[in-house]
């Protein structure tokens, strides 16, 4: 044969159809090949963030990369290549896709007051505020300068934090140096994996 | 195994009456493949023989099988390449072992001849526990560990009982073999950043995808069994052509041509 890998790929490229470098015909598969409908996505390993053990996971984003176009997970998988889990995930791993897709997630604060059954929408401002004048009001009333013996401990007793699963390390390194600065002694995050 | 190559020819002769573009393709394909288990059979038939991997002591013994094979060729294959058989079938046996010799030492994926009529010989080499000799062909995981030769396609399959997801093999365009590989990286080059890595799906080929890098703009096909677990990888994958000319449209190279060129 006479013709090169690349000679070939031109030609395939400038004539559209063309044949192959053996003499197919590639008029049929290029007519084909105009009807159909590509999408793109992205394969991103990544670990769940659920529990300790630390199963490794791939997220599947659909996008073009286009500027205007939001990427979007479509589906979340065990990590075949991962030592830990090769490829298998729990039932609440395998549920990854729902903590970024669920319409049932919270999007916006909510309280439910003293007595209360049912919860409430507080706007963001409200329950910032809230918050302070609760922390506030707390860590006055419970706030310990020393113990019995004299000594200095400077430690809040009447509050307590615990993190969830899905806290970002950001949140995490925020909530310790917040709950520090007050003295906070209860303090918990799931920051394990 | 036997079964392996009936396997690909009925998986083809499945596939060609329903095709839309490749119907040509799968059509001749499937001829190649009978061809090709033909070899393999009268290879691993003949008594007391086993290949020694060196290809230039069993060129001797393969060769009776060549006029066989070309003679396939010139009925399906199309008019340049039933010609060159036609060709090949006056040509001198010592010139035939010459050009298989050539191949053998610098595998190229636009020697159809060769690479067609070797694969079935390579594959009983791998089966039977031989290593293949006197081949200068790069090392390292994207390349086949039995042979050497560049992966023809990709296919995820399950190998935990309990998981969902695929491990990803690569089938070598040479041998035929198959090797383990990672899941998230380029095929050509080794490129691990997700954002430089694309798959692209079409509904068309719900189980076949494009694994593109934009970083070295090569690709590989990906068959994924955990959809279609009868699919033959090297079979779906000429199915699927028109994933091809759209990849190279959008500026991607194959890491390697099937053996119908696409």
């Amino acid at each position: 044969m006479e013709v090169s890998r690349r000679t070939f790929i031109r030609t395939t490229l400038i004539g559209g159809a063309g044949v192959t470098v053996f003499g197919f015909s590639l008029a049929p598969v290029y007519a084909q090949t105009q009807g159909l409908k590509i999408a793109r996505t992205t394969e991103t390993r990544s670990t769940c963030p659920y529990c300790s053990v630390s199963c490794g996971v791939i997220i599947h984003t659909l996008g073009d990369k286009a500027k205007n176009a939001t990427p979007q997970v479509v589906h979340v998988e065990g990590d075949p290549d991962h030592p830990i889990n090769r490829g298998t995930l729990c039932p609440k791993g395998a549920s990854l896709q729902q903590d970024i897709l669920n319409d049932r997630r919270l999007l916006k604060p909510q309280v439910r007051r003293p007595g209360a059954t049912d919860w409430e929408d507080i706007s963001w401002d409200d329950a910032i505020n809230e918050v302070a004048r609760w922390v506030k009001k707390t860590r006055d009333a419970t706030f310990v300068e020393k113990d019995k013996n004299g000594a200095t401990v400077n430690r809040c007793e009447g509050i307590g934090w615990t993190g969830g699963c899905t806290d970002t390390n950001e949140l995490n390194f925020l909530a310790v140096k917040a709950m520090r600065s007050m003295g906070v002694c209860y303090f918990e995050t799931q920051a394990r994996v | 195994m036997i079964e392996w190559w009936d396997k690909q020819i009925q998986r083809a002769d499945h596939l060609a009456p329903r095709a839309n573009g490749s119907k040509e393709l799968l059509n001749f394909y499937a001829q190649l493949l009978r061809a090709q288990k033909d070899i393999y059979e009268f290879l691993r038939s003949r008594k007391n023989w086993l290949p020694s991997g060196e290809l230039e002591c069993d060129l001797s013994v393969l060769l009776d099988t060549l006029p066989g094979f070309l003679k396939v060729i010139q009925s399906h294959g199309p008019e340049s390449l039933a010609a060159e058989a036609h060709d090949l079938l006056e040509t001198d046996p010592e010139v035939l072992a010459e050009r298989l010799m050539s191949y053998w030492h610098t595998p190229s994926d636009i020697q159809f001849f060769e690479k067609a009529f070797l694969q079935p010989y390579l594959r009983w080499v791998a089966e039977s526990g031989a290593r293949p000799v006197g081949r200068s062909v790069s090392a390292g995981e994207r390349y086949c560990p039995f042979c050497g030769g560049s992966p023809q396609v990709s296919f995820l399959q399950n190998k935990e009982t309990t998981a969902e997801s695929g491990n990803r093999d690569l089938i070598c365009a040479t041998c035929l073999s198959s090797w383990e590989f990672r899941r998230v990286v380029c095929a050509n080059c080794g490129e691990e950043r997700p954002a430089k890595l694309g798959y692209f799906h079409s509904p068309e080929f719900d189980h076949v995808r494009i694994e593109a890098c934009d970083t070295c703009k090569h690709y590989i096909k990906g068959v994924d069994l955990t959809r279609v677990g009868f699919a033959a990888p090297i079979v779906d994958e000429i199915n699927a052509a028109p994933l091809d000319l759209w990849a190279r449209e959008h500026g991607y190279t194959k890491i390697e041509l099937n053996l119908v060129g696409v």
